[in-house]
């Protein structure tokens, strides 16, 4: 590989955009492909080819050539309501996983740049803050706070927009609460028990980091489930 | 649904290469039967033989450390290599738990 195409690659991947590296394997030449933009001649026979992979997000050779296709696609956004002490594990662990996290808090002592540093923390209540980033059915939506006033806009906007994952920290009580309310605002029975409350899968720790790590292994198991 | 789960490898890569290093990236491209490591998994390698990442669970990798400091040293660009089920008895590399992998190897240049 040249290094002017691993550069780009890097750049590509900082800017967050999606593509493939398309790579003859009988020449060790390679290229990125990119949606809607002009393949080399060389490899302008297998256009169709390299999309069929490229939509399906796989990785592999074309069939019956020495063409090897790797795609890249955007990590999950992941919305976390809440800057508390669980989120700051949360935020090492989503580093290393590579899921994009973005930190609502209207609470402007939580939501400190000394507590998160290189963070995207929106100060604001949810409402607002989802203003700001775009979600869809690909978001998830972690709610740390507990406190309704906080966590059940958020909740609800998730639910509305569809989100693969909701996850509300709680106890049981404070979730059959927070159920109840949703329920008065009109949400259905498959739309509440659709989310994780208590969160996180059963692991037994009670620390933040504990809590933490049963939360993010969670949230990796139902990506892999969609 | 896919996660980039990303082991920023290529970005270390070009940490090695900064440093004047020589570097190998070493990639699946092919598995047959259960291989430990999916198709896209990297692993680098420098002249000296340090390495990072990985394209089996701990399998193959020695032979693909050699294989990539015979590539730099031989100044070839690329190469193929395939691994195939272990015998314990007659093989010191191979996948123990019986699948196959084709590890593509490229210079950076």
């Amino acid at each position: 590989m040249k290094l002017q195409t691993l550069k780009s690659i890097i750049e590509k991947k900082k800017n967050k955009s999606e593509f493939a590296i398309i790579t003859n394997l009988t020449t060790g030449e390679s290229e990125i492909f990119e949606k809607d933009k002009p393949l080399s001649k060389e490899m302008e026979t297998y256009t169709n080819q390299i999309n069929k992979l490229f939509k399906s997000k796989k990785n592999g050779i074309i069939e019956n050539t020495e063409i090897f296709v790797e795609t890249y696609v955007l990590p999950i956004k992941v919305i976390v309501v809440g800057a508390v002490h669980i989120a700051q594990y949360l935020v090492d662990f989503a580093r290393s996983l590579n899921f994009e996290i973005s930190i609502i808090d209207p609470r402007g002592y939580f939501a400190s740049e000394q507590r998160f540093p290189d963070m995207k923390i929106i100060n604001k209540w949810p409402d607002e803050a989802f203003k700001e980033i775009e979600t869809n059915e690909n978001t998830a939506l972690i709610a740390l706070t507990h406190d309704p006033k906080i966590d059940d806009p958020a909740l609800q906007h998730a639910l509305k927009k569809n989100f693969y994952y909701i996850g509300a920290l709680g106890s049981k009580k404070t979730h059959e609460n927070r159920c109840q309310r949703l329920k008065e605002a009109g949400f259905d029975n498959d739309q509440i028990d659709s989310i994780h409350g208590p969160i996180g899968i059963k692991l037994g720790g009670r620390s933040a980091p504990e809590i933490a790590l049963s939360i993010i292994a969670q949230l990796v198991s139902e990506t892999y489930k969609k | 649904m896919k996660n980039s789960f990303d082991e920023k490898i290529l970005e270390e890569a070009h940490d090695w290469v900064v440093a004047n290093q020589k570097v190998v990236l070493a990639t699946v491209i092919q598995t047959w039967g259960s291989s430990p490591r999916q198709v896209g998994s990297r692993m680098i390698v420098n002249e000296k033989g340090d390495f990072s990442g990985s394209v089996s669970g701990g399998c193959v990798e020695s032979a693909v450390v050699r294989e990539c400091i015979g590539l730099i040293k031989e100044n070839k660009p690329y190469k193929k290599i395939e691994f195939k089920v272990s015998n314990e008895s007659a093989w010191e590399v191979g996948l123990a738990c019986g699948g196959e992998i084709a590890v593509y190897l490229e210079q950076v240049n």
